[in-house]
């Protein structure tokens, strides 16, 4: 008997990932647009706080390990894309929190 | 099963040089802080007294090319790629212009000691060296920018700024030389065509007075390269670090463009001691005034509520642009007398450009640059695998409060020591700056420490899956 992922066990490894810059997980951040899951392949469509991000690297091969880790998963595919662009009212309300954000 | 990590180590990000690069700059810059803020507490009257004299003159450069060159070479290798969304040149030619950046400000500064201007010139040539191969890769680096915009700009005038202040610097030099053994040299062409390029610059820099030689140097140097880099490059970060965003391209162009003229119109107003110099510091003045416009309406578009402390500092430093610039504009009233009292006016100038707006700007984003560097050095490649800390945690946020505090405390009491020409006031306020230097030191210990003592834990256990038959 195999385990099969789930769209939770996705969210839940990519909130282990986080920006350190801005000290909170990328779910939370608002930075997760899209997964898709066939089979064992996870595909992740996501974007970054800004274009110019130095962390960008580092953050994307964050998620791919994240997902790699996850039992059921084979194979990981991140696209990192800049539309729509992030914007702060993205982010959840615990991302927010985490952000130290203030209203719009 | 996970793959090969494919970041090399050390590199901090797909555009940015190794973090070496930038590492052995910032290493270089504070420790030659250090030196200079205790030298002038061993020696108080090189603020004390009026600025034309050797030691000053060598502490200035120690400061200046030692500290705050240094650290700002070293950023803007890791930052104007970031800023601009480029890759840089080479980093081999940074590596080589590390070599020649040492010796050449070492020796510059151990030689202006001394009073050697000759030995001055040999060790300022090596420095010129080394500034070229900056300014060649990071002219080569803007020409692959895609799309203009006023931080390129700004980079671009400050590298154009830095050639001028090295190339007045080289020739002030050369004028205080006498080449007596030029003439049994110049048999070959390059070295004849050199020292005949150098007293020809030598004799044209000798029709000026030479202290307004000197101050346009020095204002060339230290508004035209590093307020020029502060300003360009806080348009990309300061936005990015308060949640915000470049409010009005427009505004922040014209006050680049504003500083720009300004600082032109000073540098021939200082060297020929010309009645507009006013004007042109008028000019400067109003640039500036635009660019605090842009940073108040960029802060008050923030999303963040608490600012870091990191930004706080630098956000002190462009405040104290104001006290700077008012005093700017009163020393450039042509008829202002030269009594001892405005002599330490001057002084109290120089202090607050190089050690207040600068050095404190560089000390705030310093805050930024190294957590970020040591981070990826160490954490990079375990990010996603294990639980890794924030940037903010590779370091102590009260140690840090306590150097700014003791930093804002030091200048304020140097720069009243300074106004006084007090030696004791200002041996007083440089312990107290030193106070603050130990703070950054132990602080940069915190995060080096990360290097070898890494601080990883283990990821929380995951949901478990559906199971299915297989």
């Amino acid at each position: 008997m195999n385990e099969t992922v789930t769209e939770a066990m996705v969210l839940a490894a990519l909130r282990e990932v986080i920006d350190p810059e801005l000290g909170c997980n990328l779910v939370d951040l608002g930075l997760i647009y899209d997964v898709q899951i066939t089979g064992a392949t996870v595909r992740v469509r996501m974007t970054l706080t800004t274009p110019g991000c130095p962390m960008s690297e580092s953050i994307t091969w964050g998620v791919k390990q994240a997902l790699l880790n996850l039992g059921p998963v084979m194979d990981a595919e991140v696209e990192l894309v800049w539309e729509p662009r992030w914007h702060p009212d993205m982010a959840s309300e615990a991302g927010r929190g985490a952000l130290g954000l203030r209203p719009a | 099963m996970p793959e090969t990590p494919v970041i090399t180590p050390l590199k901090a990000a797909p555009n940015a040089p190794s973090a070496f690069v930038p590492l052995r700059f910032i290493v270089v810059g504070v420790l030659s802080l250090g030196l200079a803020l205790g030298l002038t507490a061993i020696h108080p009257a090189v603020l004390a007294t009026y600025h034309y004299n050797q030691q000053v003159i060598a502490i200035t450069h120690l400061l200046l090319l030692g500290w705050i060159a240094s650290v700002v070479m070293g950023a803007v290798y890791q930052l104007v790629p970031v800023a601009l969304e480029t890759r840089l040149y080479s980093e081999r030619l940074a590596r080589w212009q590390f070599l020649f950046h040492v010796i050449g400000f070492a020796g510059m500064v151990w030689m202006f000691w001394r009073w050697d201007m000759k030995q001055v010139g040999h060790f300022g040539s090596a420095f010129a060296v080394g500034v070229g191969l900056f300014v060649w890769n990071l002219v080569r680096t803007l020409a692959r920018v895609k799309r203009w915009n006023v931080i390129a700009f700004a980079i671009g005038a400050a590298l154009a700024w830095l050639v001028l202040t090295v190339l007045v610097g080289l020739s002030v030099a050369a004028g205080k030389c006498a080449y007596e053994y030029a003439t049994p040299l110049t048999q070959s062409g390059w070295l004849r065509t050199t020292l005949r390029g150098l007293q020809a610059a030598g004799a044209f820099m000798g029709r000026f007075d030479q202290l307004g030689a000197m101050h346009a140097h020095a204002h060339a140097g230290v508004v035209g390269c590093f307020v020029m880099l502060i300003v360009g490059v806080s348009c990309r970060l300061l936005p990015m670090f308060a949640v915000s965003e470049l409010q009005s391209p427009r505004r922040a162009a014209w006050s680049v463009g504003l500083l720009n003229l300004g600082l032109l119109g000073s540098f021939f107003a200082m060297l020929t001691r010309h009645p507009l110099k006013p004007l042109a510091a008028l000019v400067m003045a109003a640039g500036l005034a635009l660019y605090a416009l842009e940073v108040r309406a960029i802060l008050r578009a923030r999303r963040r509520a608490q600012l870091d402390w990191g930004l706080r500092q630098f956000l002190a430093a462009l405040a104290l642009l104001i006290p700077g610039a008012t005093l700017g504009l009163f020393l450039s009233w042509p008829a202002l007398a030269v009594t001892p009292l405005v002599g330490q006016l001057e002084n109290l100038y120089g202090l607050l450009g190089v050690l207040g707006v600068v050095s404190l700007a560089i000390l705030g984003m310093l805050y930024k640059i190294v957590p970020f560097l040591v981070w990826f050095g160490r954490y990079s490649g375990e990010i996603g695998r294990c639980r890794v800390p924030n940037l903010a945690d590779l370091y102590s946020t009260p140690v840090q409060i306590a150097g700014f505090a003791s930093y804002a405390a030091g200048l304020l009491v140097t720069a009243a020591g300074t106004v006084l020409a007090s030696e004791p006031v200002v041996r007083v306020g440089a312990l107290v700056l030193g106070g603050s230097w130990l703070c950054l030191a132990a602080n940069f210990a915190l995060m080096f420490r990360h290097l070898f003592h890494p601080r990883l834990a283990p990821l929380s256990p995951q949901p478990a899956g559906k199971a299915v038959l297989a």
